[in-house]
């Protein structure tokens, strides 16, 4: 069954087109991450899918509900947590969490008892009796997150949910979510954060332009755009004419180079190692460290990117 | 309970705070009791209508009128809160509508004027307990008074809170806009014997209409010139009713 489905899904603003041409699924009970570089046209589908705007053409259901025609029903059943901060000022955190509760219509008893578990839940204990206004962004960030656990939901929208908490708060968070998604909840979540992604999300979106640019779980990701293995080489000298030196090599692409740092990819990956080392020994070039690993999700997303704004494509 | 009302009790525990309380009863205070008795020696009575007021009365009554203007700030600020804070935001990927939200910021701002002028009524009562005329017949006039004027300065406030962008800006209109309202109106002094300029200043004001409204209601004073005040404000109260739902409704996110 699909949480999210969206067809030919277009937004545009006058001349602009944030987004052009999306096709979307979701499956019910899977993270599904959703990642691009600022202004890809992340938070404007993030806007479609939770009803916030309506789109210029296209269909969006979520669990089953259209939701142009019946937007409500939709975000009864959905929990958000957008991507700005949201808080009262005035409000202490146990506060914030009761008040939220009573805005979800849930029972004075039972968000009492859910706040209580939250607090526990996402160490919130000493603070609780603070103002919203008086805690630092990562404090609100976790405090903005937790409040959307008030209340139920089947499908949980997280817009870069980590940003601003320290790296424990940041696992601290994937763990719970994770353990939730095991529950039966989906998760649509968007970040910058590859690794998060490769650790959290059962499949992925790459979007960049209004457009989806693949679909696909982590290591499929990684198997159809990763083949190449990266290189990389810290000469103990400067050389600036090592891009030079290497470029006869075959199959071999130098993305980035300082003189001292170079990053080789490669789908023959021993073979063009053995050319380069065999180059560096020849002209007496002191190599400091050495080591050949698999693409990773981020240069595979970076490498899309870049492709995408490319000027001839 | 209803998405409506559990905004209003939303937005009620968020600006019904210690602070606003106390300003709200401090400040009226300050002008009813020492600017109320200081000015005495200057103004010995107030003609209004068919009464002479000693000035303390004639001050309390309008300070009734000039706390409901003061208390409707708080839709202005709640709406510019709410979207300097994403709880716009928040609110509409909840189970609200945007109707549900602006129906609330109304409901609140004739909550918050109905307890401001209890508020100052009460502690104005030992200076007018001589003239008033509290029955059946004028208390709805208060009732009236309060509720709408209420609405029509919420307006105004949610009007200044949806176009401007920056805290510094809506903290600077929305006091020179309000403190305006405050001192050319029959608040603080009555328009016979202003020079014609300034009286005529003050009946482009909603604040006279609102606080002569609420003295014909405390001293029994209705005549003619009050009913048209009373359709005036209704009138004006609608068009910026309308003004404030039309922006809030077109609102971006």
């Amino acid at each position: 069954m699909l949480s999210i489905s969206a067809r030919s899904l277009f937004k545009s603003y006058g001349s602009l087109v944030a987004v052009n041409g999306i096709d979307l699924d979701v499956k019910s009970g899977h993270v599904f991450g959703f990642l691009g570089p600022n202004g890809a046209g992340k938070s404007t589908t993030m806007k479609l899918l939770t009803t916030l705007i309506p789109p210029t053409s296209g269909t969006i259901e979520i669990l089953g509900i259209n939701t142009i025609k019946q937007p409500l029903e939709v975000r009864k059943k959905i929990g958000v947590v957008i991507q700005q901060p949201s808080y009262e000022p005035n409000l202490s955190v146990e506060k914030s969490l009761e008040k939220y509760g009573m805005m979800w219509n849930i029972e004075k008893k039972t968000r009492q008892e859910k706040a209580e578990e939250l607090i526990d839940i996402f160490d919130l204990q000493e603070i609780r009796k603070r103002k919203n206004e008086d805690l630092s962004i990562g404090q609100r960030r976790r405090v903005q997150v937790a409040r959307e656990f008030m209340h139920k939901m089947d499908l949980l929208f997280l817009d870069e949910p980590t940003v601003g908490l320290d790296p424990s708060a940041r696992r601290s968070l994937l763990d719970f979510l994770k353990n939730k998604a095991k529950t039966g909840l989906t998760i649509f979540y968007t970040t910058h954060v590859l690794t998060e992604a490769e650790y959290l999300c059962d499949d992925i979106a790459v979007i960049n332009k209004g457009k989806i640019l693949a679909v696909d779980t982590p290591d499929q990701l990684k198997n159809t755009f990763g083949q190449e293995k990266t290189i990389k080489i810290h000469l103990l000298y400067r050389h600036d004419k090592i891009t030079e030196l290497l470029s006869g090599i075959a199959d071999c692409k130098i993305d980035f180079n300082t003189g001292t740092d170079i990053i080789i990819q490669s789908s023959k990956s021993e073979l063009v190692l053995s050319q380069v080392l065999q180059i560096l020994i020849e002209n007496n070039i002191a190599i400091d460290d050495l080591s050949a690993m698999p693409t990773t999700l981020e240069e595979i997303f970076l490498k899309m990117v870049k492709d995408t704004n490319a000027p001839n494509n | 309970m209803h998405p409506t009302i559990r905004l209003v009790n939303r937005n009620l525990t968020i600006s019904l705070n210690p602070g606003f309380l106390v300003w709200q009863v401090i400040f009226p205070i300050v002008y009813i009791f020492v600017a109320g008795f200081a000015y005495t020696a200057l103004i010995k009575s107030v003609p209004f209508g068919n009464v002479d007021l000693d000035y303390p009365a004639f001050i309390a009554s309008g300070m009734i009128g000039f706390n409901i203007m003061n208390s409707t700030l708080v839709s202005g600020i709640i709406i510019w809160n709410d979207r300097r804070h994403g709880m716009f935001e928040q609110i509409l990927v909840g189970p609200f509508t945007r109707s549900n939200y602006i129906l609330s910021n109304v409901y609140t701002i004739a909550i918050v004027g109905l307890i401001s002028a209890a508020l100052i009524t009460a502690i104005g009562y030992p200076l007018f307990f001589e003239s008033v005329e509290f029955n059946l017949f004028t208390i709805p006039f208060m009732v009236f008074a309060s509720i709408v004027g209420s609405i029509l300065f919420g307006s105004i406030a949610s009007i200044i809170s949806t176009r401007l962008k920056s805290s510094e800006g809506f903290n600077v209109i929305i006091n020179t806009v309000f403190l305006f309202f405050a001192f050319v109106s029959t608040a603080f002094y009555p328009a016979q014997g202003a020079p014609e300029p300034l009286a005529t200043g003050f009946y482009l004001n909603p604040l006279t209409y609102l606080v002569d409204i609420i003295r014909a209601g405390i001293f029994g004073t209705f005549n003619e010139f009050v009913m048209l005040e009373m359709l005036v404000l209704v009138g004006v109260a609608a068009v910026l009713f309308v003004v404030a739902i039309k922006l809030l409704t077109k609102l971006d996110l």
